[in-house]
């Protein structure tokens, strides 16, 4: 692939990152628990569950991240950046523009129908904040240099600035799926202040 | 510029009427400045070289200790001044962060161009003293609330005081705020109607 400037798609990807962020604050976090934990109409995963399978690929990638930048130390920043073939072919797979077709989740990310709603959302958040934090220490990487094996094939190993793009994308796609699930509850309904049973 | 500088201008004649000369050597101290979510404009052990007037986003002063607990003290928003007030009128270390929990954009003066108009006009400088005892008593109120209500009175108070905040920044700040914990606080939103 060719290569590209490293502080544009660092912009790009804190922007997506920030809009996410701001979509879980100013509505998930504020939605009751029975409309969190609700399945999708088609049987589909709820909104809890959508956040849950991002958490899970959140827990596995970020301690990789933070040790890749931890490491990182001393090597001289590079201002531009370039996919790879692969790192590139999973970013367009996973992002909901480019890669419309439904898939199944692998079966170590598919999350359970018992959750916390609450602390799924929050959990979920910590993580964006946390993820907003690497892009931000990657303006001082090499985003080619610092190598990660791929949760789903431990041999296979993407550079970060591809696995930046393939998480993000990958979170879009399930905050649209989960933004589906609340499209058709009345608008009321999804205001604070409804009184909902509390669960657990 | 100008339209940020008018809300400046409303909040301190709210405060403490100032003269136009006054005013017209007040209005020159302030640079723009942005931030993005979670950047910390003050850091704990550095002095604080502005004041800060919030134009945008919600910002808090938070203590952390050794073990990694933190305490969040207060939250800033538009229009009002921030930074760690305690610090900067005595210029000394500061013992907390002031950090964004949103996008956020302020105005900001710099400590010794401040003090110098305070020297030179009285106003100004009452203008500062009513400010300080106002935040002062906002504080003693806190901590009595702290002290004496219940997690459900607490909670009803700061929705009563700031409605739109739940939409605007991580419940888990505000639980910290309130020191009740987070699990706490999501059944609150559940159970308490406003």
């Amino acid at each position: 692939m060719k290569p590209i400037n490293k502080a544009a798609l660092l912009n790009r990807l804190e922007e997506r990152v920030e809009q996410h962020i701001r979509e879980a604050v100013s509505i998930f976090q504020n939605l009751p628990v029975s409309i969190l934990l609700r399945p999708a109409e088609n049987g589909g995963w709820s909104i809890a569950q959508c956040l849950d399978h991002l958490n899970g690929y959140g827990n596995y990638y970020f301690p990789l991240i933070k040790n890749g930048l931890d490491n990182h130390k001393g090597y001289p920043s590079k201002s531009t950046f370039r996919s790879s073939w692969l790192g590139n072919y999973f970013t367009r797979m996973m992002d909901p523009e480019t890669g419309k077709k439904k898939m199944k989740a692998f079966k170590n990310h598919i999350p359970s129908s018992q959750l916390d709603a609450y602390t799924v959302v929050a959990e979920f958040i910590q993580q964006q904040e946390a993820l907003l934090h690497f892009l931000k220490r990657a303006e001082l990487a090499d985003l080619n240099k610092i190598r990660i094996p791929v949760s789903i094939a431990k041999f296979i190993k993407l550079n970060l600035g591809d696995v930046f793009q393939f998480i993000i994308a990958h979170n879009e796609r399930h905050i649209q799926q989960a933004k589906r699930n609340i499209k058709g509850i009345e608008k009321s309904e999804t205001k604070y202040g409804r009184r909902e049973q509390v669960n657990g | 510029m100008q339209q940020s500088l008018e809300h400046i201008r409303n909040l301190v004649q709210a405060i403490h009427p100032l003269t136009e000369t006054e005013w017209q050597g007040l209005e020159r101290i302030w640079t723009p400045v942005n931030y993005k979510r979670k950047e910390i404009l003050t850091r704990a052990g550095e002095k604080e070289k502005y004041l800060y007037f919030v134009l945008e986003g919600i910002q808090r002063v938070v203590y952390y200790d050794e073990k990694g607990r933190e305490a969040t003290i207060v939250f800033t928003y538009p229009y009002s001044f921030g930074g760690v007030l305690d610090a900067l009128m005595q210029q000394t270390p500061s013992m907390y962060f002031y950090e964004t929990l949103s996008p956020s954009s302020f105005l900001r003066a710099p400590f010794f161009k401040l003090e110098e108009l305070m020297y030179i006009h009285a106003n100004i400088n009452t203008m500062i003293r009513k400010g300080i005892t106002a935040a002062l008593s906002g504080v003693l109120e806190r901590l009595t609330e702290l002290q004496c209500f219940s997690s459900e009175e607490k909670f009803r108070k700061l929705l009563q005081r700031s409605p739109h905040i739940l939409q605007m920044i991580p419940h888990k700040y505000l639980a910290n705020y309130l020191g009740i914990d987070p699990s706490n606080f999501s059944k609150l939103i559940n159970s308490v109607r406003i």
